[in-house]
């Protein structure tokens, strides 16, 4: 009887050990950081806007850790430079995935990185959230890429085509001039304005491609100062929107609407070119100045932490993609890829810039605020609900400034 | 636009030419002077033009260093200077850049003084006045090289050693020290060209890189080691991406650029203007 006593307290104490051990074991497994990897620009001709984006994914990082974590784990991140080429940010991206073996991917940029990028992370199962690689790389049967917040060039447009409508026809400007450059990411601005021109019926007089990196403007505004367009769509990086506003105003030429796609949305657009970056109207998909709770706390968070006087565009970009994947991830419960989007795709997600809803292709309902830099902000013209300013049009002529 | 390229690819050619060393870091180098520029602009509002009576010697001081320190030790050591420049110079940019990365930060920078974005007009054509100013401060740059070059005794020193190095020495010039001047002629012609770059085109860390092709098209177009073949072969080109543009779309202007390099590689490979 003793024996069987003496032998059940044995087992017993066996079990409890084994069972603590492996409560322990699990618990210490819970500690491990969840690492989330991706590659930008940090060097390069990218560097300058991908450096907000990293400080915007850190951000987001610090505030995971700061709320118990992604799971109750904490999330680290692993962030290569792919020095702005894209060869190297797929190489890296490969890299991340099968040696470093990290948990959940973030998004590159820019769109030529992101498109390449997302071929990668359909191969390897991985959920890749991004600005995207513009329309066509939507338009692959991707499962596992999704965009929110959008950067979609083919929408660019979307606000400025609305405003534009909401104009009486006689206060539309009656013909237009295009320069776009040679890649998908000036193409993809170019295909959303051209839309929206046939649409109102405003004629394309000028509709130029460059290769970058562009030696001169001076040429290509000039034809379109000789063709007596008023409305000017230039869609390029800073350099070459740089070039384009300089030659403009060299060659006094004053249309009555410019839009500069993408160059005038990194903060250096206002305070390097001064009062010669004024009026100059683009589109955006985030805003500092967006009614977002959210938003403002950012904003908040990049004064004391940068210096700055609102959180930068692409800041808010970086923030938003990690807040969907985190979304899809608490969602899902897990760190399964294919269950991530699964849930994704079938759920409302809610992120500093709104609410979103994904079709097929990863994407949102299709939309643009539009923007104008007015006494060096970026202001929000369109929609009414957000505007933070009436727009300045015409653009008024240089000689008058 | 051309004129201006031109500035920073005569230095570039000159070391080719008497060092055989291609020097790839020589546009970081024009960058660096282009940076002083735009901060001497931004914290003492001294116009760049100014700036240059501190850039050339700094420019210059700098091309004498990297001689000492870099390329001569190199040249004792390799049994093929040009290819192993290359390796040594392109290390060189990555330092370059970082140092301009780390003190400059990546944003970009825009060079505005009081005549930036206004123009000259004459019989209705407008002449950007940074543009004119950057075509006079390239021309200047050149003919003072060639000036120097062909009628100074140093000058003649520098071509003797570039075109019979033993021969030279045998005459009892001392080729190191010729070497010394060759460079920090070379990157002091660069810093004026940093200068002229800076008050047309945006400057961030790594746009070199782009100011390189250029650089190797007018050299390799002009000839080697020729200033005069420089300066044209830098017209010639802002000439052709001015006006291709306006008879031809304009996607098609590298293509007829890097086409006409083509054939003159194989009608004059030695450039369009060396003799």
């Amino acid at each position: 009887m003793h024996e069987r006593v003496r032998l059940f307290g044995i087992v017993g104490l066996l079990v409890v050990f084994l069972v603590s051990s492996f409560a322990m074991s699990g618990f210490a497994a819970n500690q491990k950081p969840i690492v989330v990897g991706g590659t930008l620009p940090l060097t390069g001709v990218f560097a300058e806007t991908a450096k907000w984006i990293q400080k915007g994914y850190e951000q987001w990082a610090e505030d995971v850790n700061a709320s118990g974590g992604l799971l109750g784990r904490p999330v680290k991140l692993l962030i290569y430079d792919d020095t702005s080429n894209t060869g190297k940010a797929v190489t890296l991206l490969e890299k991340l995935i099968t040696v470093d073996k990290v948990d959940l991917l973030l998004g590159g940029y820019p769109g030529t990185a992101a498109a390449a990028q997302m071929a990668v992370a359909e191969q390897y199962g991985k959920v890749y959230v991004s600005m995207g690689g513009h329309m066509p790389s939507f338009e692959q049967g991707y499962k596992y890429s999704f965009s929110a917040t959008p950067l979609m060039g083919q929408w660019w447009a979307e606000g400025l085509g609305e405003w534009l409508e909401s104009l009486p026809p006689e206060e539309r400007p009656k013909s237009a001039a295009i320069i776009s450059m040679n890649n998908i990411i000036g193409k993809s601005c170019r295909e959303s304005i051209v839309g929206w021109l046939n649409k109102l019926n405003i004629p394309i007089l000028v509709d130029e491609t460059y290769d970058l990196p562009l030696a001169s403007a001076d040429a290509l505004v000039s034809e379109c100062k000789q063709s007596g367009a008023e409305a000017m769509f230039a869609n390029g990086f800073f350099a070459d929107g740089v070039l384009t506003v300089r030659a403009m105003k060299s060659l006094d030429y004053s249309p009555k609407l410019l839009f500069q796609s993408i160059g005038n949305l990194v903060p250096a657009w206002v305070e390097q070119l001064g009062d010669d970056g004024n009026y100059v109207f683009s589109g955006t998909a985030i805003h500092h100045n967006l009614p977002y709770p959210g938003i403002a706390r950012l904003n908040e968070i990049c004064k004391e932490k940068y210096g700055r006087p609102y959180a930068p565009d692409y800041f808010l970009f970086g923030y938003s993609w990690a807040q969907t994947l985190q979304q899809g991830v608490e969602g899902a419960g897990s760190l399964n890829n294919a269950a991530i989007a699964d849930y994704l795709r079938s759920h409302s997600i809610h992120i500093i810039s709104g609410t979103y809803t994904f079709d097929e292709r990863g994407l949102p309902k299709p939309y643009s605020y539009l923007t104008q830099v007015l006494n060096g902000q970026v202001e929000l013209i369109w929609p009414k609900e957000v505007a933070t300013a009436d727009p300045v049009y015409p653009f008024p002529a240089w000689t008058d400034r | 636009m051309g004129g201006t390229y031109s500035a920073i690819a005569v230095g570039f050619s000159l070391t080719w030419g008497v060092t055989n060393v291609i020097n790839i870091a020589h546009p970081a180098f024009a960058l660096l002077g282009a940076y002083i520029a735009y901060w001497v602009l931004h914290f003492w509002g001294i116009d760049p033009l100014l700036s240059l009576l501190i850039i050339v010697p700094i420019s210059f001081f700098l091309g004498i260093v990297s001689h000492r320190c870099l390329f001569k030790p190199l040249s004792t050591r390799t049994r093929n200077l040009t290819a192993s420049s290359m390796v040594l110079t392109s290390g060189l940019v990555i330092v370059v850049e970082n140092i301009i990365l780390i003190s400059c930060k990546a944003d970009p920078r825009v060079i505005t003084t009081a005549y930036t974005g206004k123009s000259l007009f004459i019989a209705g054509v407008a002449l950007p006045i940074t543009s004119l100013i950057s075509f006079v401060l390239a021309l200047i740059t050149c003919a003072v090289l060639y000036v120097f070059l062909h009628n100074t005794y140093e000058g003649k020193a520098v071509r003797a050693v570039w075109q019979q190095k033993e021969g030279a020495m045998l005459c009892g010039i001392n080729t190191s020290h010729v070497t010394d001047i060759t460079y920090g002629i070379s990157f002091a012609s660069a810093g004026v060209g940093g200068v002229c770059m800076g008050m047309m085109y945006s400057i961030e860390p790594a746009i070199h890189s782009t100011w390189l092709i250029y650089i190797f098209l007018i050299v390799i177009a002009g000839g080697l080691g020729s200033i005069r073949g420089t300066v044209f072969s830098g017209l010639l080109i802002g000439l052709i991406i001015g006006l291709a543009g306006f008879v031809l779309p304009y996607v098609w202007v590298n293509l007829i650029l890097f086409g006409l390099l083509l054939i003159v590689l194989l009608i004059k490979p030695e450039g369009l203007f060396q003799q």
